[in-house]
């Protein structure tokens, strides 16, 4: 069975009386254990096809299928937890609360999922040290660097243990060496056998992962493995 | 999500900003402390007014009183003799339920003892008069029935007529004393309890504590007790040979119009039956003259009640203002910080927050803001109250009830839900992706 199933999918915004379709006709089917990369230029709807994949949003028109499940149309609040049980996400400005500390920031979906206390705590620290930040578990997101933020975001992606990870340009404000580093966390990750769609500009991105699908004016212009 | 992390959360959020926090409880604050003063005052004025309606011998207390004769009737006025012994002896035998009356007659005699003269007020009466007046007697005792059979020259003093003629004997010792009422003499076989309002009874204990002999302050105020205070009485068969026979030749002790009949309902569930077996037995005294009325004090109590809930509501009123006041402050402030946070509810929806999550988390931040104001508001309004009581006091003493403390933390719970749902809605109505998009 297909993780994710996308068949003719329509993403469209209404500006005044001009229709922009950022999504025309998408079809895409991805496998357990794949890393896929999406790539394309500028406003050629790789996020929105990430915010479709990651159920931030829904498609205007065809249909879509994730874990089996048809969420073509579903409900805010099913979204919102399918969001939370499968889906992590690493975003590019890493979209941490700066008020509270690591710990509390990497068990926040762990919040809306009914786990009780000791077992939060006890999850989100394990994860932090996967990720190597044992040491900042205290720390709040504003004393870190960018390499540790996007590596506590890395740790809340999978602190619920999803089925897939989605990174929208999880590069994009790191320098190389520290883009390096967490290029190679999600190339772990994929060793683990998890299930890991980055979106970059960054072909030295791309040729890292096992698929990539080019994305040009809200269509799939061509796909290729490195 | 949890309730507990929720408020958690939002009491972290109010701690962060403790400035707006501290501005947005302010309109809760001020509505809480007039809620609790308005409250605790009215609360004091209920007890006062309660306490001086049972001094003042209750709802019980059912007076007989003369009525103008209408003009036809006019012809028919000297068949009726009035208000008499009689009427006390047929309003005794008309039901049981009432069991004390007091036909009194008054007179204005000269009192003396030694060198102190002065002219007071003497009440003939039964020995009923002091349980229909709620007389306590604080040394020796009341008069009986066998003072009025015998006539006997006994009398029973009020606090102030002790104090006016011996000023520093202590009640004891003035029982067995001599007192002359238009020079007869008479004993003294009791001294009745001093009435005061609670203020002097306070100010009486800080002046004996300092000075001894300085005079209280609040002697030339009103007091409502004077007259209780200054009671001279003496048996009504002893009132009517002494000073009243011989006026005219047919009256007799029966006969003689009293100057005030009153007496005790003992039932107040069977007050109107009552009176009207009483009105029944007095027409018959009366023989059909329609001279008299009973005087109840339902009207007069129920005014006073009728005032302290007028009391009560316009200061229900003025805090129920400022509690929408607050609210609104509440609202506003918590749609400001909303806004603020857009990034910080895209970023929770984004890991999985439902909207109700979102929604409880605001209406939770502006019920702890709203709780916390009314727990300020709270000691605020004892502090008020405290601060009445020594810039002001008065003979009703404020007092904060624990009723008026849940009224309060109820009524800025509620505050705090209302004002919190509008903004909690908006919350939790925000798209995830364009609040992701927020600067
Ligand atoms: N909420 C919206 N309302 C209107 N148009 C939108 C909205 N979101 C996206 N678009 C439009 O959809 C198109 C695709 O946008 P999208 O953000 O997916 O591009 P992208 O490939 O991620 O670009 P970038 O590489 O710059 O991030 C763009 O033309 C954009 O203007
Ligand atoms: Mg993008």
């Amino acid at each position: 069975m297909a993780l994710v199933l996308l068949e003719n999918v329509v993403k469209s915004y209404r500006i005044g009386d001009q229709e922009i379709r950022a999504l025309d006709g998408i079809n895409l089917r991805i496998e357990e254990g794949e890393f896929i990369a999406i790539i394309g230029p500028s406003g050629s709807g790789k996020s929105t096809l990430m915010h479709l994949l990651g159920c931030l949003d829904t498609p205007s028109a065809g249909r879509m299928q994730l874990f089996g499940r048809d969420l073509t149309s579903a409900r805010a609040d099913t979204l919102a937890q399918v969001r939370n049980k499968e889906i992590g996400f690493v975003f590019q400005s890493f979209n941490l609360l700066p008020k509270i500390d690591v710990v509390r920031n990497i068990e926040l979906p762990l919040l809306y999922s009914g786990i009780p206390a000791g077992e939060r705590r006890k999850r989100a620290i394990e994860v932090a040290e996967s990720v190597g930040l044992g040491a900042r578990l205290n720390n709040r997101p504003t004393q870190l660097s960018g390499g540790q933020c996007q590596r506590v975001a890395i740790a809340r992606a999978l602190v619920n243990r999803p089925r897939i990870i989605f990174g929208d340009e999880p590069t994009g404000n790191l320098d190389s060496a520290t883009g390096e580093m967490v290029l190679q966390m999600f190339r772990d990750l994929h060793a683990e056998g998890r299930t890991v769609v980055l979106v970059t500009h960054d072909p030295d991105v791309a040729a890292v992962t096992k698929r990539v699908i080019e994305i040009r004016d809200g269509k799939i212009r061509r796909e290729y493995n490195p | 999500m949890n309730l507990w992390i929720t408020l958690e959360t939002g009491l972290r959020e109010i701690a962060a900003h403790k400035f707006r926090s501290f501005l947005s409880m302010l309109g809760i604050v001020l509505g809480v402390s007039s809620l609790i003063a308005t409250m605790s005052l009215t609360n004091g004025i209920e007890r006062g007014t309660k306490a001086f309606m049972q001094q003042v011998g209750g709802l019980e207390l059912v007076t007989v009183i003369g009525k103008e004769i209408s003009a036809e009737m006019i012809e028919f006025a000297n068949l009726s003799p009035g208000r008499t012994v009689q009427d006390a002896r047929a309003i005794l035998a008309s039901t049981s339920v009432v069991t004390e009356v007091s036909p009194e007659i008054n007179i204005g005699a000269l009192l003396s003892s030694g060198p102190i003269s002065q002219r007071m007020q003497v009440v003939g009466a039964w020995p009923d008069y002091f349980a229909v007046n709620r007389h306590e007697i604080a040394a020796g005792r009341f008069l009986t029935q066998l003072d009025v059979d015998r006539a006997a020259h006994s009398v029973v003093i009020g606090d102030a007529i002790l104090k006016r003629f011996w000023p520093n004997l202590p009640a004891d010792d003035a029982v067995g004393r001599i007192l002359t009422i238009n020079q007869a003499p008479f004993k003294i076989v009791g001294v009745l309890k001093v009435y005061e309002r609670e203020q002097d009874k306070r100010m009486r204990e800080i002046v004996k504590a300092r000075q001894p002999q300085m005079t209280s302050r609040a002697q030339n105020r009103w007091d409502p007790f004077r007259r209780k205070n200054e009671s001279v009485v003496i048996p009504l068969s002893t009132m009517f040979f002494e000073y009243k026979s011989g006026q005219l030749p047919e009256d007799s002790l029966d006969s003689i119009r009293m100057d005030n009949l009153s007496f005790r309902v003992g039932d107040l569930d069977r007050f109107r039956e009552t009176l009207s077996k009483v009105r029944n037995a007095l027409n018959i005294t009366h023989r059909g003259v329609d001279d008299f009325d009973l005087q109840t004090r339902e009207e007069w109590f129920q005014g006073m009640e009728a005032s302290i809930s007028a009391t009560r509501l316009s200061g229900g009123l003025i805090a129920a203002i400022s509690l929408i006041v607050g609210g609104i402050g509440i609202t506003n402030i918590m749609l400001a910080s909303i806004t603020e946070r857009v990034r910080e509810i895209g970023i929770r929806l984004a890991v999985g927050a439902r909207g109700a999550d979102i929604f409880l988390q605001i209406l939770v931040e502006s019920v702890s803001v709203a709780f916390i104001g009314g727990i300020i508001g709270i000691a605020a309004g004892f502090g008020l109250i405290k601060l009445l009581i020594a810039v002001a006091p008065s003979e009703n003493v404020p007092f904060v009830s624990l009723d008026s403390i849940v009224i309060s933390v109820v009524f800025a719970i509620i505050a705090g839900v209302l004002s919190g749902i509008y903004p909690a809605l908006r919350a939790s109505r925000l798209d995830p992706i364009s609040a992701l998009r927020y600067e």
